[in-house]
């Protein structure tokens, strides 16, 4: 039986859900972006489809849990822009889920392929209780 | 900043954005909405294309609806349901929305205050069962240890009737020696404490799975407001020259 587009588009998209704040945080490692930019940034470096309104309540999670810092600045060309970057936390932090990241990718790419990445095996995913 | 008619389809876009926000205070509120205006700024500044109307229509859709734009300032049932949150902020502003979000009429507002009034009292009614059974435990054991270490105090009691044992129960226990009687009691004590500390203990997941049941409701009563209140804004803006073209779509495979 073949799966449908909806059921693909739907698993893709909440995929990508969960990978969006990790790939926020990657971006506001080393630069501070505003909004806009940071949309720009990662439309552009991964050539995905990305609802731009989405990046907002991302950015609302990191900074009530400390993880970035904002700062309003003015711009000469409109409305002033909110700066986000990442705290020293948010970076730790950062770290820590790009870990779990690697052996999460590890882990579906030894389902996939088999035998194929030596290099992982006897490693063992964390996975906490909630 | 925009032309004219640019500025009245910002307008009404981001009045449904401050719409959303209405249980935002009002500070961040503020911050939000101009962050927001911001970006549909920058957005459009950058946005290619001769047609005025087309290119804000564009950067909007882009940007994606109000409700996904403010996803995260409200409270939402579904994800956050073990997360601790402050209940009665979520009831006043339940009971808020019923009042003056959405048109339900005093019905409405009355089937809301009753379920909220059932919940409170089946919480109401299961401490009161784990409060009672604490209440038996410390009492026998006050008893066990008026049996084993003051029996003139026990004698004097049930002289005066305050205690009042008679029966099988009273055969029973003239049948044991006073420290037995003092045991005995002490055991049915522990039972009983054991039994009022396991229901506080469970009174916790009851506690979740009400306040589960509680944003559930609010959260239903907020999409159901939201979902009426669009079909009259789409209604009165059908006499308007220019509107947003009803919802904004996502494309399947968007964020």
């Amino acid at each position: 039986m073949q799966y449908s587009d909806e059921c693909k588009d739907r698993r893709i998209t909440q995929l990508r859900k969960g990978i969006l704040e990790l790939a926020v945080m990657g971006v506001l490692y080393h630069e501070r972006h505003y909004g806009y930019s940071l949309v720009r940034v990662l439309t552009e470096s991964a050539s995905i489809s990305l609802k731009e309104g989405t990046i907002y309540p991302i950015l609302a999670r990191l900074n009530a849990d400390g993880l970035v810092r904002s700062e309003w600045v003015e711009s000469d060309q409109g409305p002033p822009r909110k700066y986000y970057a990442l705290t020293s936390s948010g970076k730790q932090l950062f770290d820590e889920l790009s870990k779990e990241f690697q052996l999460l990718i590890s882990l579906v790419q030894h389902k996939w392929a088999g035998r194929e990445h030596p290099a992982h095996q006897g490693r063992k995913l964390a996975v906490r209780k909630g | 900043m925009y032309p004219e008619v640019v500025a009245k389809i910002v307008n009404d876009y981001m009045e449904r954005v401050r719409s959303q926000l209405r249980v935002v205070p009002a500070r961040q509120q503020q911050e939000f909405l101009l962050e927001i205006q911001s970006h549909v700024y920058e957005a459009y500044q950058h946005m290619a294309g001769d047609d005025d109307v087309a290119r804000i229509l564009a950067v909007l859709r882009s940007l994606g609806e109000p409700a996904e734009v403010v996803s995260d300032r409200l409270p939402g049932a579904m994800v956050r349901s073990g997360a601790k949150r402050n209940l009665p902020l979520y009831i006043i502003a339940g009971i808020f929305i019923a009042l003056f979000g959405i048109p339900l009429g005093f019905g409405g507002v009355g089937v809301l205050v009753g379920l909220l009034a059932a919940v409170a009292g089946i919480l109401v009614a299961y401490f009161a069962v784990a409060g009672s059974f604490l209440l038996v435990g410390a009492i026998f054991t006050l008893l066990s240890f008026v049996r084993f270490a003051l029996p003139d105090v026990w004698d004097k009691l049930l002289a005066l009737g305050v205690l009042q044992i008679s029966g099988p129960v009273a055969d029973f226990l003239d049948q044991l020696t006073a420290p037995s009687q003092a045991l005995l009691m002490f055991l049915i004590a522990t039972v009983f404490a054991a039994g009022g500390l396991g229901l506080l203990w469970l009174g916790r997941y009851l506690l979740r799975g009400m306040r589960f049941l509680l944003s559930l409701t609010f959260d239903w009563t907020r999409r159901f407001a939201q979902t009426v209140r669009r079909k009259l804004r789409r209604d009165q803006r059908e006499g308007l020259p220019v509107a947003l073209p009803g919802p904004i779509r996502t494309p399947p495979q968007a964020f």
